[in-house]
Parts: C-alpha cells; sequence; structure tokens
C-alpha cells in the first residue's frame, strides 16, 4: 500500500469574502514529487502555507489535513522540524553573508556548531555555492539567491521540500541546475511538493499533478495521463484571427484568442491537409502540450 | 536535541533563544555603526547640561544635583527609545518589507516564539543602552561603582516594557508612517513627564496622577533608587507595575501580532 507523506481532504480557507481555498483534497504520496498548478491566484500558496502551518484553514465538518500524521493546527513545529520551506519571495538576511545566513538557521534546527559547519558546507557544494560562502546576500544574482534559499530549506535534512515557484523569473541554466538538484533529492527519498507556472517544469519534475483554478482542484493525473485523457494530440496555431468557419468535421476543435487560432485534433493529417489550403497563412502544427491542458482547464481569461 | 530513531523539534528555550541570536548577529554585523551612538549619545546630553544648562540649574532635585538628576534619567530614556524603535520601525521592516518573518516561521518556530523572542531581544538592547549610559556617567564621576552596575537590570526590565507596547502598536498599524504619531504622542512627552527632567512633585497637582500611570516614570523611580542606593517600600509597587504592565500588555501584542504573522 502506498504510504502518504500528506493527506489533505476537503480543506477551505477564507479570507474575509474572500475564498482561496474551497475544498480541496489531494494526497501526496511518499518520495514523489507533487506539483500544484494553476493561474495567480488559483490558491496553490495559501494552501502549502496551510500545510506547514503559515496560514490557518476553516474548521468545517469532514475538513482533515495530515502531514506525517501531524496535523497543523495542532503539531506545526514537528511538521516544521521534518519540512524544508522555499517561499516565493526570496527573504535573506541582507545584513549577513552566505554562511552568516545559513548558521542562523541551523540553530533554529538546535545543530551543534560543529554540525551546522558540516552540513553547510555540504549543502553549499551541492547548490554551487562554496564559492560565494563569504559574499554579502546584494552580491548575489537573482539564481544565486534561490540556491541559497533552498540551501537554508535543506538544513534539517527534511522529508518534505515545499517550493513555492522555485524557479520563477530564473533563467534556463539555473533553472535546469535545480530540477537537477530536486531530482537527486527525491531521488534520496525526499518527498516533493511545489508550484509552478511553467508547465515544462510540472512536466519535468512531477510525479503527480493537480490543477487548479479558483481554490479548487479540477484536474488531477500523472503529466501523461493529463495529456492522454484531457486534450487531442496535435495542435494547428494560426497567426491572427481567422475566420475559418464552423468546422463540419467534428474531430477539430477550434479555440480562438485575439491574435491566435488554434485548432485541435488528434488527426495530424487533417490539421496538415487544412494548413494547406491556408495559402501564405503563418502556421505552426506542433504536438500538444501541458499548457495547452492548463488553458482548457482553467480558460483563457485573466485570473486577477 | 536528537532522540534515537524519534525526532523532536528543540525546547522552547531554544527556540527563543534562536529568535534572539538572529537579532544579535544581525546587531552586531555593523557592531560600529550600531553600537558607538549609544556611547555618544549620553555624552552628548552630559555635555550640554556640564557646560551650560546646569549653571542655571542649582537647585537640588529629589537630593540629586542636576546632572546626576538627568544622568540617571538617561539610563531609562535610551532603553525606552531603542526598544521602542526596534519593535516599531523594526518589527514592521522585517514584517512588511524584507519578510525575514515569513522565512523565520518557516522554521520549527511558533508565531509566539517569535514576538516573545523579540520582546527578549529589545529588552537586551535596553539593557545595553543603559549599560552605555552608565559607563559614560561612571567615567564622570556622576554615579559611582559598583552600586550602580544593577541598572543595566532595570534596562533590561524596561526594554522589555516599552517593547510590549510598542508590538502592540505595530499589530494596528497598515502604514509604517504611522509610527510618528505614537513617538510624537506618546514616547516623546514621557521624556517629560516621568521624572527624568524634572522631579515630578513639581508638577501640577492634576497632571500628577498623569505621570504616575505612564511607565517610564516607575522605571526612572526604580533606577534611581539603585543608584542611590536606597530601596523604600514603594518602590515594590514599582516593580508591580512594570511587572504587570509588561504581562498585560505582552499578551495582547502576542494576540494581536500573532493574527498578522499566521492568517
Amino acid at each position: 500500500m502506498a504510504q502518504f507523506t500528506i493527506t489533505v481532504k476537503n480543506v477551505s480557507k477564507n479570507f474575509g469574502k474572500v475564498c482561496a481555498v474551497r475544498g480541496l483534497s489531494f494526497e501526496v504520496e511518499a518520495n514523489t514529487c507533487f506539483g500544484l498548478l494553476g493561474p495567480n491566484g488559483a490558491g496553490k500558496t495559501t494552501m502549502m502555507k496551510i500545510i506547514y502551518g503559515k496560514c490557518t484553514f476553516d474548521n468545517t465538518n469532514g475538513t482533515t489535513i495530515d502531514v506525517f500524521g501531524y496535523n497543523p493546527a495542532k503539531d506545526e513545529l514537528s511538521i516544521k522540524y521534518l519540512s524544508g520551506v522555499v517561499p516565493q519571495d526570496d527573504n535573506l538576511d541582507d545584513e549577513l553573508n552566505v554562511y552568516q545566513n545559513l548558521r542562523i538557521y541551523a540553530r533554529f534546527y538546535a545543530l551543534s556548531a560543529q554540525q551546522a559547519d558540516e552540513r553547510i558546507g555540504q549543502l553549499l557544494d551541492f547548490l554551487e555555492l562554496s564559492e560565494k560562502r563569504t559574499a554579502s546576500i546584494k552580491q548575489l544574482s537573482g539564481g544565486m539567491k534561490r540556491r541559497l534559499i533552498i540551501a537554508r530549506a535543506l538544513l534539517n535534512n527534511p522529508k518534505l521540500l515545499i517550493l513555492d515557484e522555485p524557479t520563477t523569473g530564473l533563467d534556463p541554466q539555473v533553472r535546469h541546475l535545480i530540477w537537477d538538484k530536486l531530482r537527486q533529492l527525491k531521488k534520496q527519498g525526499t518527498t516533493i511538493l511545489l508550484t509552478t507556472h511553467y508547465m515544462e517544469e510540472a512536466f519535468a519534475l512531477c510525479d503527480e499533478i493537480l490543477i487548479m483554478d479558483k481554490g479548487k482542484g479540477v484536474m488531477e493525473g500523472t503529466p501523461a495521463e493529463l495529456l492522454e485523457s484531457n486534450i487531442e494530440k496535435f495542435v494547428l496555431e494560426l497567426a491572427g484571427s481567422h475566420t475559418i468557419n464552423e468546422m463540419k468535421d467534428s474531430s477539430i476543435r477550434i479555440d480562438r484568442s485575439e491574435e491566435t487560432t488554434r485548432l485541435y485534433s488528434n488527426d495530424a493529417d487533417r490539421l496538415k491537409d487544412l494548413a494547406a489550403q491556408l495559402e501564405g497563412a503563418h502556421y505552426y502544427l506542433r504536438q500538444t502540450n501541458l499548457e495547452d491542458v492548463f488553458l482548457k482547464a482553467t480558460g483563457r481569461g485573466l485570473n486577477e | 536535541m536528537k532522540n534515537s530513531g524519534a525526532y523532536s523539534y528543540p525546547p522552547l528555550s531554544h527556540r527563543l533563544f534562536g529568535v534572539w541570536f538572529r537579532h544579535m548577529r544581525v546587531y552586531t554585523q555593523n557592531i560600529f555603526s550600531n553600537g558607538l551612538p549609544p556611547f555618544l549619545e549620553p555624552l552628548l546630553f552630559l555635555a550640554g547640561v556640564g557646560l551650560g544648562l546646569g549653571k542655571y540649574i542649582t537647585q537640588s532635585m529629589e537630593g540629586l544635583s542636576y546632572i546626576e538628576f538627568l544622568g540617571t534619567g538617561l539610563l531609562m530614556t535610551s532603553a525606552m527609545f531603542t526598544a521602542s524603535f526596534e519593535c516599531t520601525f523594526g518589527t514592521f521592516i522585517r514584517l512588511e518589507f524584507e519578510k525575514v518573518y515569513d522565512g523565520m516561521l518557516a522554521a520549527p518556530l511558533t508565531a509566539n516564539n517569535l514576538i516573545i523572542g523579540e520582546m527578549l531581544w529589545a529588552g537586551t538592547k535596553g539593557l545595553f543602552f543603559s549599560f552605555a549610559v552608565l559607563c559614560i556617567l561612571a567615567i564622570f564621576g556622576i554615579v559611582s561603582l559598583p552600586k550602580c552596575l544593577l541598572a543595566p537590570l532595570v534596562g533590561f526590565l524596561t526594554g522589555l516594557m516599552f517593547s510590549t507596547l510598542a508590538l502592540l502598536v505595530t499589530s494596528f498599524v497598515k502604514t509604517i508612517n504611522h509610527f510618528n504619531f505614537y513617538f510624537t504622542g506618546f514616547i516623546s512627552p514621557m521624556f517629560f513627564f516621568s521624572g527624568v527632567v524634572f522631579p515630578i512633585s513639581n508638577l501640577p497637582a492634576y497632571v500628577r496622577p498623569v505621570a504616575e500611570i505612564i511607565p517610564l516614570t516607575h522605571s526612572v523611580r526604580l533606577v534611581r533608587a539603585v543608584c542611590v542606593h536606597q530601596y523604600p517600600p514603594h518602590l515594590l509597587l514599582d516593580l508591580l507595575y512594570i511587572g504587570a504592565f509588561t504581562l498585560l500588555v505582552g499578551f495582547f501584542a502576542v494576540k494581536r501580532l500573532k493574527k498578522r504573522l499566521v492568517f
């Protein structure tokens, strides 16, 4: 039987009149990477904060949250001791250098001076920051700061690593480096819970994905399942707002946005024929990806 | 801390110490710019009084020369100001701008640990600042060592007491500029109406009860007693006031500020 690190059942959270999470349920299996996806304001961050006790949740009938067998409302310290958190904002101490930033956090976990030094050395090595050991935070690039925050989250060898948009705003090199490190951690037995806007990131890392919209879960599955059961295999993207008449062919689905028309179908040849008929038009025929699933699940409208 | 096989988070004392240590580490990072002014400020004050103002004030105040009277009062105002700044502007910046607490609350610390650690740190700054004043007073022979070595401890209590009030105010404040009201409206007036600059017995009878209500009066009374080494029994009331104020206001400060940390 699968062992679950996190079990969330029917969790809701209201901030005054704003409902951030509504009746969300999901389970995270131990030693897997679970991704929460969704547009801005979908409730991903709130859900993560609930898990480590940074946010409270509404106590309604049938609500359960279980993290390592602990309830965040009662045993936040036990959960925090076993978890590492990488928050969305960089919140390093600017006055301190790289080593000192980690050192003050080592104290929060009651590591002895020797343990702390040893662990900090390992982590700086692991995240390729050893050369920056005595650098001040202001000298670090965005990617280095992110890596340092990940190192900080790993100080106590967490069993669960919670990452809120860990690679937002970073260049592809750093992103791939972080992905590699996260894969290594998973191999070593760390359970990972992450939020992201990047579909490729979710595809690259996650064993299971939950797409959220307006506080609710709208789709869940492995990346492959989500693609297979929710979206056609191919898409033909046409630049400009084409006035393609309604398709007689029911095997093609049309999705229009202002400047692009997208034709979805499982039949690539059918789309090729169609493209050939549109002489001179810019088109791009490709396989569908998670982003198409995401847009289908959460709609094209802005969620602001 | 780790038992074999079982995981347990650090005990309360360790968690509070962790928070305190974080603040101490950041403060001492710029030891020169942070550590020197507390010594310079009383120096300037006493120079102003000693070289100028003092010549006009020949009357003794509560049995002390004016420079003794003011000097011992400064032991407490320095503690009050530093704790108040630390837990208004300092706390607000950590809370809203630097997001320091967001990171700390992901470590095994509760919001309560964090807030109480904050108070203990403000108390420590109170201790250090009154120690700095004490050094200057001792150098100029205004107070005599070693009997006033207890004064920084009163500075600790004063810092602790004012930190609770400052944190309570911070829990209400939405923009950092609102603190100006607190300082202009409450902290600065206290400098004049709590027996630091002149004895409150000289205040008009209808103002005197006000002086008894405000916290600094009690700190000042306590520290003067320490400096002259005379302990009349009514000092117990001052001590009781400081204790009750700290506990009561501290309780509400924790309760309210917690809602801004975990919501």
